[in-house]
């Protein structure tokens, strides 16, 4: 066998991207099975919205940030336009099956990434507040616990003890599994890790999936899951370092260009995996901030506020940028340095839970989001 | 945990402590056949030649895409692989030390503060990491604590990682000169932010932007991105081609800067002055003990645990060596157990076993039928400080990788390191050894095969840092 040597890019990529699944209905359930699929891709970092979605209808971002904004950038409508990264999505817009929230984002102002990723997964009143994440709750609620996909269980889909996860391990020399040793392995444990153990006895019966781990396979991957009869109901796909402090770029091959590709990539990876199951699916990003209206020194941004989100799927009917924009100029953002959110993301996470699981707008303001007068805005995205 | 050719210890505290002095180079093999061995000085170069490798690397990747000087054949592009594999080395070497070498106690301190001083592999920084992990950690774990968050903080690997290299203060000369030729110049606060809030006072300091900006502006200045530059160009900048202590002038912010409270002066100087600062505050030394007790003494530290080692870090004025010892001693009185990281617990099943699960440095390169890469390892176990990861680093807490997919892969690991890396010492044998517990002996007994008892004993909540059912 030759080895295998991957370039610093392809590694790079490898390394960029990480997969989980949730939310397989267990047996008893599958009858109150909700029709839609949920998939979030998570950017780590601080997605620039400005730079994703530029406002080039607003005269103040070309003075202010001309050398990250994109010469090329596809126009969206007269105020709103494309980074060219985003080729695949461009079609989907066109196709009417995907829009874009800007000027948004978690309430969250303190410009940590630590607890702003932590108050985006788990969906708290404030930062380490959950030991739970909103996503697990919604699913917890939809009465559909059960296996998901991963190497660890991120925050966001932590809710109930029934959650499971799975991602193919590559292990040279180790050969099958035996239920029986791990069944008395896991005895020896206390109940937590003992439960944990129990759950790789009863997947030892599949067989071993080789599957690459770029980040449009595994989205792939995942969206093919997710299709299945029984299968799982959400995803969630990490994707890092998009916090780019330093030599940003502007284009397609700079360094936040190539971050948005991957985007690109993972959304164009799901719609294949589905295939009919697109038509009930919606697909969302999360960042914990958006970065800093001013280029800063290096020609890279600072962590901010506002964002972008973009959604994708068959679930949306009409393609449309939703926003209530604050403007750019030094008053109108916030702590005259980021750009103003004006939407809650929450609000959009909350239609897209509603949209795929069915659930009531004021259970999950309440038990989801914990925040009753949420407001809701599953009308601006899916009527 | 002690390598079957150590004699063990009668009393366990006065051993333990007694081993923050202890002094190893770096051992480890040639080839799997070999025996234990100091690693070669040759492949331990200092960062002069690192950043040497790596300019090479770079220039010749370029010509690659250029189709300049034959660089662009498959053979070609292969050798320019082959001759930087400085991160892929520094791996396997740390790999090596935790395995074959004779100062375990330190090397685990050192995975400790290696993860406090996250420096992930971005920006081009793979030949700075290793470097980073053995000087400025390893080599300063017998020191105060302020000479290390100075050394980490000041390093390459980090001046990097953070983007340090590229900051300059808004008006310092640099910038004005850049401003009035309409270029881009300026500060960038990712360093300084990150100071704050993950290596010293962390967000229970109650700072603000503004400490966030300062903090920036003292570090503006400090670094360069070697990769890129000549030898002459690094005098012309700093005025030193030493660039663990390179600071560039034109790019410091003048005049004294407050930070949470303390006003740090202007220049080079400045950047000791708050690190000492920040070494010292109640908030460092409050975060770190609790950091410090969560991940040796146990999952859920009592208040008293916390306490005691912020005693000892006050009363020796952050002599890391009094630090660690309290922190020993706590471990050791501690019932509870605590969870293992899955790589000090890849490190201490092979070590245990006297197994040859890693590859010689000799065989970076070559192709093995049974032997994974090392760098492959570390990502099928899911941590590995040559990743690149955010820089809050691992966490310590059970929670965080407690899962059924963890889990599966201790279970392939521990039948790999028995099916490939042939162990020379039974389980049974090991059992005595660290004295093992009724549930695991019991679990052992039940396995069967040889090398079920060997996965089981592996996969026990002893060995994994857990509680017994």
């Amino acid at each position: 066998m030759p080895k295998i040597n991957l370039s610093r890019r392809e590694f790079l990529k490898v390394s960029g991207a990480s997969l989980f699944l949730a939310g397989l209905p267990l047996p008893g359930f599958t009858k109150d099975k909700p029709s839609g699929t949920i998939s979030i891709i998570m950017l780590e970092g601080g997605m620039d919205g400005l730079t994703a979605v530029p406002p080039f209808g607003d005269p103040n971002l070309l003075r202010m940030r001309e050398d990250l904004t994109s010469t090329n950038f596809l126009k969206l409508n007269s105020f709103f336009g494309l980074h060219p990264s985003f080729e695949y999505f461009a079609g989907l817009m066109a196709q009417n099956n995907a829009s874009i929230v800007h000027a948004t984002s978690f309430p969250y102002v303190l410009r940590s990434h630590f607890e702003g990723q932590n108050l985006m997964q788990g969906g708290g009143l404030s930062p380490f507040s959950e030991t739970t994440g909103w996503l697990g709750r919604a699913l917890d609620l939809a009465k559909t616990p059960g296996r998901s996909l991963s190497l660890d269980m991120p925050l966001i889909l932590r809710g109930s003890k029934d959650n499971d996860n799975f991602y193919p391990a590559s292990i040279k020399s180790s050969g099958k599994l035996m239920t029986q040793l791990i069944n008395s392995i896991s005895k020896a444990h206390s109940k937590n890790e003992s439960t944990a153990f129990t759950k790789i006895s009863k997947k030892s019966t599949q067989n071993e999936v080789n599957i690459p781990r770029d980040p449009a396979s595994l989205a792939k991957f995942a969206g093919k899951a997710m299709a299945q009869d029984g299968g799982p109901l959400a995803s969630v796909i990490k994707v890092d370092q998009f916090d780019t402090h330093a030599r940003q770029g502007s284009e397609k091959n700079g360094h936040h260009g190539e971050r948005l590709v991957i985007i690109d990539d993972i959304i164009a990876g799901l719609k294949e995996g589905l295939g009919e199951a697109w038509n009930r699916s919606i697909v969302l990003t999360l960042t914990e901030f958006g970065r800093t209206v001013a280029v800063n020194g290096s020609d890279g941004t600072d962590h901010g506020y506002g964002s972008a989100g973009l959604l994708a799927g068959g679930a949306i009917t009409k393609s449309r940028v939703i926003s209530q924009w604050p403007g750019l100029g030094k008053n109108e953002q916030f702590e005259q340095r980021d750009l103003m959110a004006t939407i809650d993301y929450r609000s959009v996470c909350a239609a897209c839970i509603e949209n795929a699981l069915g659930l009531d707008h004021d259970l999950i303001a309440n038990k989801v989001f914990f925040t009753p007068k949420l407001p809701r805005v599953y009308d601006l995205i899916f009527s | 945990m002690f390598r079957p050719d150590t004699p063990l210890p009668t009393d366990i505290k006065t051993w333990a402590i007694s081993q923050l002095h202890s002094k190893s180079p770096a051992l480890g093999i040639k080839t799997k056949n070999s025996q234990i061995q100091e690693w070669p000085q040759s492949l331990q170069p200092n960062l002069e030649k690192r950043d040497a490798m790596f300019s090479l690397f770079k220039a010749n990747r370029k010509k690659e895409n250029e189709g300049l000087d034959g660089q662009e054949t498959p053979k070609a592009k292969q050798e320019n692989r082959r001759k930087n594999l400085m991160g892929e080395t520094d791996e396997l070497k740390f790999s090596h030390r935790n395995v074959y070498g004779e100062d375990q106690l330190k090397l685990r301190f050192t995975s400790f503060w290696a993860n406090h001083f996250t420096t992930g592999n971005i920006h081009d920084n793979q030949n700075h990491i290793g470097h980073a992990i053995d000087e400025a950690i390893l080599a300063n774990l017998n020191g105060n604590f302020s000479q290390m968050l100075y050394k980490a903080t000041s390093h390459p690997a980090m001046l990097v990682y953070l983007d340090n290299v590229w900051s300059a203060g808004e008006n310092s000369l640099y910038t004005k000169r850049q401003k009035s030729q309409g270029r881009q110049a300026g500060l960038n606060d990712n360093l300084g932010r990150e100071l704050l809030e993950l290596h010293t006072v962390s967000p229970s300091a109650k700072y603000n932007e503004n400490d966030i900006r300062n903090a920036a502006k003292v570090l503006a200045g400090w670094g360069v991105h070697t990769a890129f530059e000549s030898k002459s160009e690094l005098m012309k900048l700093g005025g030193t081609t030493n660039t663990w202590d390179f600071f560039k002038k034109d790019y410091a912010e003048p005049g004294g800067k407050v930070i949470l409270g303390k006003t740090i002066s202007a220049g080079k100087g400045g950047l000791k002055e708050m690190t000492n600062f920040l070494a010292s505050h109640d908030h460092t030394i409050k975060y770190i003990s609790s950091k410090l007790c969560q991940h040796f003494v146990s999952d859920k530290p009592s208040q008293a645990d916390i306490d005691y080692v912020i005693s000892k870090w006050k009363q020796s004025k952050g002599d890391l060596e009094q630090i660690h010892a309290a922190v020993i001693e706590r471990a050791i009185q501690s019932k509870e157990p605590k969870f293992q990281w899955p790589m000090t617990w890849i490190f201490q099943v092979a070590r245990l076993s006297d197994a040859t699960f890693f590859h010689g440095w000799n065989e970076l390169w070559t192709y093995d039928e049974k032997l994974m890469d090392n760098n492959r390892i570390f990502e099928e176990i899911g941590q590995g400080f040559w990743h690149t990861r955010q820089p809050n680093g691992y966490s310590s807490d059970k929670n965080e990788w407690v899962s059924g997919e963890m889990f599966e892969r201790r279970i392939r690991f521990s039948d790999a390191i028995y099916t490939a890396g042939r162990p020379k010492v039974m389980s049974s044998e090991i059992m005595d050894r660290i004295g093992a517990n009724e549930v695991t002996r019991k679990l052992v007994a039940d396995s069967g095969s040889e090398k079920n008892k060997f996965i089981a004993l592996m996969c026990s909540p002893e060995l994994m840092g857990l509680e017994n059912a």
